[in-house]
Protein backbone atom coordinates (compact mmCIF):
# COMPACT_ATOMS: atom_id res chain seq x y z
CA UNK A 1 0.00 0.00 0.00
CA UNK A 2 1.16 3.34 -0.83
CA UNK A 3 1.83 6.25 1.47
CA UNK A 4 -1.15 8.20 0.92
CA UNK A 5 -3.37 5.62 1.10
CA UNK A 6 -1.77 4.25 4.73
CA UNK A 7 -2.38 8.07 5.79
CA UNK A 8 -5.81 8.34 4.83
CA UNK A 9 -6.82 4.58 6.10
CA UNK A 10 -4.84 5.74 9.79
CA UNK A 11 -6.46 9.16 9.29
CA UNK A 12 -10.14 7.89 8.77
CA UNK A 13 -9.40 5.21 12.54
CA UNK A 14 -8.44 8.09 14.16
CA UNK A 15 -10.93 10.57 13.13
CA UNK A 16 -13.20 8.03 14.24
CA UNK A 17 -11.52 7.57 17.66
CA UNK A 18 -11.53 11.19 18.71
CA UNK A 19 -15.86 10.60 17.66
CA UNK A 20 -15.77 7.97 19.71
CA UNK A 21 -14.21 10.08 22.76
CA UNK A 22 -15.79 12.97 21.99
CA UNK A 23 -19.08 10.86 23.05
CA UNK A 24 -17.57 9.05 25.77
CA UNK A 25 -16.84 12.30 26.89
CA UNK A 26 -20.15 13.95 26.61
CA UNK A 27 -21.82 11.03 28.36
CA UNK A 28 -19.29 10.73 31.45
CA UNK A 29 -20.12 14.54 31.86
CA UNK A 30 -24.13 13.48 31.49
CA UNK A 31 -23.40 10.90 34.15
CA UNK A 32 -21.46 12.89 36.78
CA UNK A 33 -24.17 15.91 35.85
CA UNK A 34 -21.40 18.58 34.97
CA UNK A 35 -22.04 21.08 32.31
CA UNK A 36 -20.48 20.83 28.81
CA UNK A 37 -17.86 23.37 27.90
CA UNK A 38 -15.21 22.57 25.77
CA UNK A 39 -13.58 19.03 24.70
CA UNK A 40 -10.22 18.09 26.12
CA UNK A 41 -7.19 19.79 24.86
CA UNK A 42 -6.06 16.02 23.60
CA UNK A 43 -9.38 15.25 21.61
CA UNK A 44 -9.19 18.67 20.18
CA UNK A 45 -5.87 17.90 18.58
CA UNK A 46 -6.20 14.27 17.30
CA UNK A 47 -9.68 15.26 15.31
CA UNK A 48 -7.92 18.60 13.99
CA UNK A 49 -4.36 16.48 13.67
CA UNK A 50 -6.71 13.35 11.36
CA UNK A 51 -8.34 16.09 9.84
CA UNK A 52 -5.31 17.56 8.14
CA UNK A 53 -3.93 13.54 7.50
CA UNK A 54 -6.90 12.73 5.58
CA UNK A 55 -6.91 16.06 3.75
CA UNK A 56 -3.53 15.79 2.65
CA UNK A 57 -4.08 12.28 1.52
CA UNK A 58 -6.96 12.83 -0.41
CA UNK A 59 -4.82 15.20 -2.16
CA UNK A 60 -2.69 12.98 -3.44
CA UNK A 61 -4.78 10.37 -4.38
CA UNK A 62 -7.07 12.82 -6.15
CA UNK A 63 -4.20 12.58 -9.30
CA UNK A 64 -1.83 14.47 -10.98
CA UNK A 65 -2.16 18.10 -11.68
CA UNK A 66 -1.21 18.36 -15.37
CA UNK A 67 0.62 21.20 -17.05
CA UNK A 68 -1.71 23.73 -18.68
CA UNK A 69 0.26 25.12 -21.23
CA UNK A 70 -0.83 23.73 -24.60
CA UNK A 71 3.09 23.23 -25.85
CA UNK A 72 4.23 21.61 -22.68
CA UNK A 73 3.17 18.17 -23.45
CA UNK A 74 4.15 18.21 -26.97
CA UNK A 75 7.75 19.34 -26.02
CA UNK A 76 8.31 16.13 -24.10
CA UNK A 77 8.08 13.73 -27.34
CA UNK A 78 10.99 12.36 -29.66
CA UNK A 79 11.30 13.21 -33.29
CA UNK A 80 10.04 9.23 -34.06
CA UNK A 81 6.75 9.87 -32.24
CA UNK A 82 5.92 13.54 -33.90
CA UNK A 83 7.72 11.86 -37.57
CA UNK A 84 5.29 8.85 -37.18
CA UNK A 85 3.14 9.18 -39.99
CA UNK A 86 0.96 6.25 -41.43
CA UNK A 87 0.15 6.94 -44.90
CA UNK A 88 3.90 6.95 -46.15
CA UNK A 89 4.14 3.01 -44.41
CA UNK A 90 5.61 0.92 -47.43
CA UNK A 91 4.77 -2.64 -47.13
CA UNK A 92 6.28 -3.71 -50.73
CA UNK A 93 9.41 -2.62 -52.23
CA UNK A 94 11.89 -3.17 -54.49
CA UNK A 95 14.32 -3.46 -52.59
CA UNK A 96 14.00 -6.88 -51.61
CA UNK A 97 15.25 -8.25 -55.27
CA UNK A 98 18.64 -7.64 -54.02
CA UNK A 99 18.42 -10.12 -51.06
CA UNK A 100 20.08 -13.31 -51.17
CA UNK A 101 17.08 -14.86 -49.92
CA UNK A 102 14.85 -13.94 -52.56
CA UNK A 103 12.57 -15.71 -54.50
CA UNK A 104 11.28 -14.75 -57.79
CA UNK A 105 7.35 -15.21 -58.53
CA UNK A 106 6.49 -15.34 -61.96
CA UNK A 107 5.25 -11.57 -61.96
CA UNK A 108 1.53 -10.90 -62.45
CA UNK A 109 -0.24 -14.22 -62.31
CA UNK A 110 0.15 -15.67 -58.94
CA UNK A 111 -2.12 -11.85 -58.56
CA UNK A 112 -4.86 -13.27 -60.44
CA UNK A 113 -4.56 -16.61 -60.48
CA UNK A 114 -4.86 -17.08 -56.68
CA UNK A 115 -4.95 -21.14 -55.62
CA UNK B 1 0.32 55.93 -35.79
CA UNK B 2 3.84 54.54 -34.68
CA UNK B 3 2.64 54.78 -31.48
CA UNK B 4 -0.24 52.61 -31.69
CA UNK B 5 2.17 49.87 -33.17
CA UNK B 6 4.10 50.36 -30.14
CA UNK B 7 1.07 49.86 -27.55
CA UNK B 8 0.37 46.95 -30.29
CA UNK B 9 3.92 45.35 -29.64
CA UNK B 10 3.78 46.09 -25.74
CA UNK B 11 0.89 43.77 -25.38
CA UNK B 12 1.84 40.32 -23.85
CA UNK B 13 2.04 37.55 -26.00
CA UNK B 14 -1.42 35.31 -25.62
CA UNK B 15 -0.71 32.14 -23.54
CA UNK B 16 -2.37 28.66 -25.54
CA UNK B 17 -4.18 26.82 -22.57
CA UNK B 18 -4.41 22.99 -23.30
CA UNK B 19 -8.34 22.47 -22.74
CA UNK B 20 -8.33 19.00 -21.30
CA UNK B 21 -5.13 20.02 -19.36
CA UNK B 22 -7.40 23.10 -17.67
CA UNK B 23 -10.39 20.49 -17.11
CA UNK B 24 -8.14 17.78 -15.51
CA UNK B 25 -6.96 20.34 -12.59
CA UNK B 26 -10.58 21.62 -12.14
CA UNK B 27 -11.87 18.15 -11.69
CA UNK B 28 -8.68 17.10 -9.25
CA UNK B 29 -9.57 20.65 -7.25
CA UNK B 30 -13.41 20.06 -7.04
CA UNK B 31 -12.56 16.78 -5.90
CA UNK B 32 -10.42 17.57 -3.05
CA UNK B 33 -12.78 20.48 -2.12
CA UNK B 34 -15.89 17.88 -1.74
CA UNK B 35 -13.65 15.87 0.00
CA UNK B 36 -12.32 18.51 2.36
CA UNK B 37 -16.35 19.86 2.69
CA UNK B 38 -17.65 16.25 4.14
CA UNK B 39 -14.30 16.17 6.16
CA UNK B 40 -13.94 19.24 7.70
CA UNK B 41 -17.72 19.47 8.32
CA UNK B 42 -17.38 15.87 10.49
CA UNK B 43 -14.16 16.98 12.27
CA UNK B 44 -16.65 20.85 13.19
CA UNK B 45 -19.23 17.93 14.54
CA UNK B 46 -16.83 15.88 16.55
CA UNK B 47 -15.05 19.33 18.09
CA UNK B 48 -18.96 20.06 18.84
CA UNK B 49 -18.47 23.82 17.29
CA UNK B 50 -21.82 25.93 17.21
CA UNK B 51 -23.15 28.80 15.76
CA UNK B 52 -20.16 31.42 14.13
CA UNK B 53 -17.46 28.93 15.31
CA UNK B 54 -18.47 26.63 12.94
CA UNK B 55 -18.41 28.43 9.92
CA UNK B 56 -14.93 30.43 11.29
CA UNK B 57 -13.64 27.06 11.18
CA UNK B 58 -14.59 26.09 7.12
CA UNK B 59 -12.83 29.10 6.70
CA UNK B 60 -9.65 27.82 8.25
CA UNK B 61 -10.29 24.15 6.27
CA UNK B 62 -10.51 26.16 3.19
CA UNK B 63 -7.54 28.26 3.68
CA UNK B 64 -5.52 25.02 5.14
CA UNK B 65 -6.50 23.32 1.26
CA UNK B 66 -5.25 26.27 -0.52
CA UNK B 67 -2.15 26.52 1.29
CA UNK B 68 -1.56 22.37 0.92
CA UNK B 69 -2.49 23.34 -2.92
CA UNK B 70 0.15 25.50 -2.96
CA UNK B 71 2.66 23.49 -1.25
CA UNK B 72 2.22 20.86 -3.12
CA UNK B 73 2.18 22.97 -7.04
CA UNK B 74 5.44 24.45 -5.35
CA UNK B 75 7.26 27.49 -6.70
CA UNK B 76 6.35 26.81 -10.05
CA UNK B 77 2.38 27.16 -9.69
CA UNK B 78 1.43 28.90 -12.80
CA UNK B 79 2.37 25.53 -14.53
CA UNK B 80 -0.19 24.16 -13.46
CA UNK B 81 -3.28 27.07 -12.59
CA UNK B 82 -4.37 29.97 -14.16
CA UNK B 83 -4.84 31.83 -11.25
CA UNK B 84 -4.23 30.79 -7.19
CA UNK B 85 -7.28 32.90 -5.91
CA UNK B 86 -10.01 31.22 -7.96
CA UNK B 87 -8.62 28.10 -6.19
CA UNK B 88 -9.17 29.58 -3.39
CA UNK B 89 -13.02 30.96 -4.09
CA UNK B 90 -14.10 28.40 -6.43
CA UNK B 91 -16.98 26.28 -5.41
CA UNK B 92 -16.93 28.05 -1.70
CA UNK B 93 -20.96 28.27 -1.00
CA UNK B 94 -21.19 24.76 -3.03
CA UNK B 95 -18.63 23.46 0.06
CA UNK B 96 -20.49 24.99 2.82
CA UNK B 97 -23.88 23.13 1.85
CA UNK B 98 -21.86 19.88 2.12
CA UNK B 99 -20.32 21.28 4.91
CA UNK B 100 -23.56 21.99 7.05
CA UNK B 101 -24.73 18.91 6.02
CA UNK B 102 -21.85 16.44 7.98
CA UNK B 103 -21.47 19.18 10.44
CA UNK B 104 -25.38 18.81 11.58
CA UNK B 105 -24.84 15.12 11.12
CA UNK B 106 -21.88 14.28 13.22
CA UNK B 107 -22.83 16.70 16.01
CA UNK B 108 -26.23 14.77 16.01
CA UNK B 109 -24.41 11.50 16.59
CA UNK B 110 -22.13 12.26 18.73
CA UNK B 111 -23.15 15.31 21.26
CA UNK B 112 -27.25 14.60 21.06
CA UNK B 113 -27.69 10.75 21.51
Amino acid sequence: MSFPRVLLTVGFISLFHSAFSAAQHRSYLRITSQEFTTLPLDIVIQAVGSLFAVMWGVMCIAGNLREIQAAAELNNSTWETQMNLPSFYIFNHRQKALSSEYVQTSGKGDLENPE
Amino acid sequence: MSVSLKANDNKPEPIAYSEAALRNNAIVVEYCRTSMSALSGSTAGVLGLTSLNGFAFYMFAVIILWVMFMIKAGPNWPKYYVSRQSILTNGFFGGLFTYVLFWTFIYGMVHVY
